[in-house]
């Protein structure tokens, strides 16, 4: 993607109808397991927003594992759900309709906690009333915890807001049975060399495509796929009603 | 004109809850659209008048001239559900005067409708106030409430000494509030309005408020659980009242 790509692609952004950016997204990505890519998939979608909205905040709670705040320090704050001050400091300011996308980076410690406190509130409900567009991202995994989770999910998360994300990386191309009825969003693995590569806390995606010149590279390729199946599901929420 | 209908909200015990359950009761029939009036007994300052000013009347039940307040205004006042927060200790006296006004047999022979909200306590000086209560219940449907709201564990109980008591009381009927979030009770308590005005975001006059989402929905997801055991004892019917839909798929939402 060369530099007037990337603008084209902003200007894009900026073109929608207004009621494309009434809505407010806040983008949770979570998985009951470790080590499942959560806090890559944050990344990607947190840069891509940044590129795409010219902002974007993230929330760290994860930091049992390599997390969010690592990598992106100046737009990611830590937040943490154990007890119900910080429930209040997070979900607090998730649910205010003020045009930045959130992009929730959930630690796998506290996948229970969370939407176990998501469905005592009735966070979706007042997330639709209030103008917040809650996408979860599931990270799937072949294992039983996962699929007891991703079964949880069903039962609280509207479907048009649940998405499985099939990361190669982990279920080797053979999404389970369970994970198939749902909308899917597909991450391709990348050779380990590139993953050591990109897993560097200088490293920046975009910073990738504005300064490689060779489009032709793997991860140039990989990470346009990536942004590319993030801008469809912004455009989602256009189809879901603005 | 409707037949008059007495709800006593009471223990022998104090800090179990009465006047958390009889604000719960007080958000269930304003969500249901059944006019109450409430007296609080805790003279000369009462905490449920507190949350509900507008329909709260503060009383002494041991003097006359209240009591007249109360019982000699059943038939003429306009909302014809009473609640009575029975203020720690009172419970058995109140229920005695009762008696000797001739409150119960009116009862009795169906000329007002009575019900006793027990709030049970976890000691076993609870069990026992469940019997000496038991002697005025004739004619009057007996509620024994488990309040978990503050974090009791019915600990000193043992389950066949409390079914021993419970059946006793022909028609108890048992009740159980579950436990509220203890941050989200705090800020109800010093917002000083009533649960569902928490949860709808609105202060003491009505006007917008600025309480925690997080709150709110604890908040609204618990009243819903306490009134989904009001729709189960069909409260609205024992009051006399139709019903449209279960209160607790709306608590809040109002």
């Amino acid at each position: 993607m060369t530099v007037r790509e990337v603008r084209s692609a902003r200007n894009q952004a900026h073109s929608l109808p207004a009621s494309a950016m009434r809505r407010t997204p806040a983008y949770i990505i979570c998985s009951p397991r470790p080590r499942v890519g959560k806090t890559l998939i944050a990344r990607l979608l947190s840069e891509f927003l940044l590129l795409q909205r010219g902002g974007a905040i993230g929330f760290d709670v994860n930091l049992k594992e390599p997390s969010l705040l690592d990598f992106l320090p100046r737009t990611t704050e830590t937040a943490e759900i154990d007890d119900t001050f910080g429930k209040m400091a997070l979900m607090d300011r998730l649910i205010v309709p003020d045009g930045t996308a959130k992009v929730i980076d959930l630690g796998f410690h506290a996948f229970d906690e969370f939407f176990t406190m998501t469905g005592e509130i009735g966070f979706f409900k007042e997330a639709a009333r209030r103008g917040i567009a809650p996408m979860v991202l599931f990270v799937a995994d072949s294992d039983r915890v996962s699929a007891r989770g991703y079964t949880m999910l069903q039962a609280t998360v509207p479907p048009r807001a649940l998405i499985t994300v099939d990361n190669e990386y982990v279920l080797r191309g053979e999404i389970p049975a369970i994970y198939r009825r749902g909308r899917q969003l597909r991450l391709p693995a990348l050779p380990a060399f590139l993953n050591t590569y990109i897993d560097r806390t200088s490293f920046s995606f975009t910073g990738f495509l504005r300064g490689q010149t060779d489009r032709s590279s793997e991860l140039h390729q990989w990470i346009r796929d990536a942004y590319f199946s993030f801008r469809e599901l912004e455009l989602s929420l256009l189809l879901q009603g603005g | 004109m409707a037949k008059p209908a007495v709800i006593v909200v009471g223990a022998d015990k104090g800090g179990v809850g009465k006047t958390t359950v009889s604000r719960t009761v007080l958000d269930y029939f304003s969500a249901n659209n059944v006019p109450t009036r409430a007296f609080d007994t805790e003279s000369p300052r009462g905490t449920l008048k507190r949350f509900h000013p507008d329909i709260t009347e503060i009383v002494d039940m041991t003097s006359t001239a209240d009591q007249m307040k109360i019982f000699d205004t059943l038939n003429t006042a306009a909302p014809s559900v009473t609640v009575i927060d029975v203020r720690a200790g009172l419970l058995s006296p109140a229920l005695a005067s009762l008696r000797d006004i001739g409150f119960l047999d009116a009862a009795k022979s169906g000329q007002i409708t009575f019900a006793v909200f027990h709030i049970l306590g976890p000691s076993i000086a609870s069990l026992d106030e469940i019997a000496e209560t038991a002697n005025f219940m004739d004619g009057a449907r007996y509620f024994l409430v488990k309040n978990f709201i503050n974090n009791t564990s019915f600990f000193e109980w043992d389950q066949a000494t409390y079914n021993s008591y419970f059946h006793r009381i022909r028609d108890a009927t048992e009740l159980t509030i579950p436990k509220l979030n203890e941050m989200a009770f705090e800020q109800v308590e010093i917002a000083s309005v009533p649960f569902l005005k928490f949860v709808a975001n609105k202060g003491p006059k009505d006007e917008a408020a600025n309480y925690s989402f997080v709150l709110r929905g604890y908040v609204r997801h618990w009243l819903a659980n306490v009134w989904s055991e009001f729709d189960r004892i069909k409260l609205t019917d024992i009051v006399g009242k139709e019903k449209d839909k279960p209160a607790s798929k709306s608590a809040g939402e109002k």
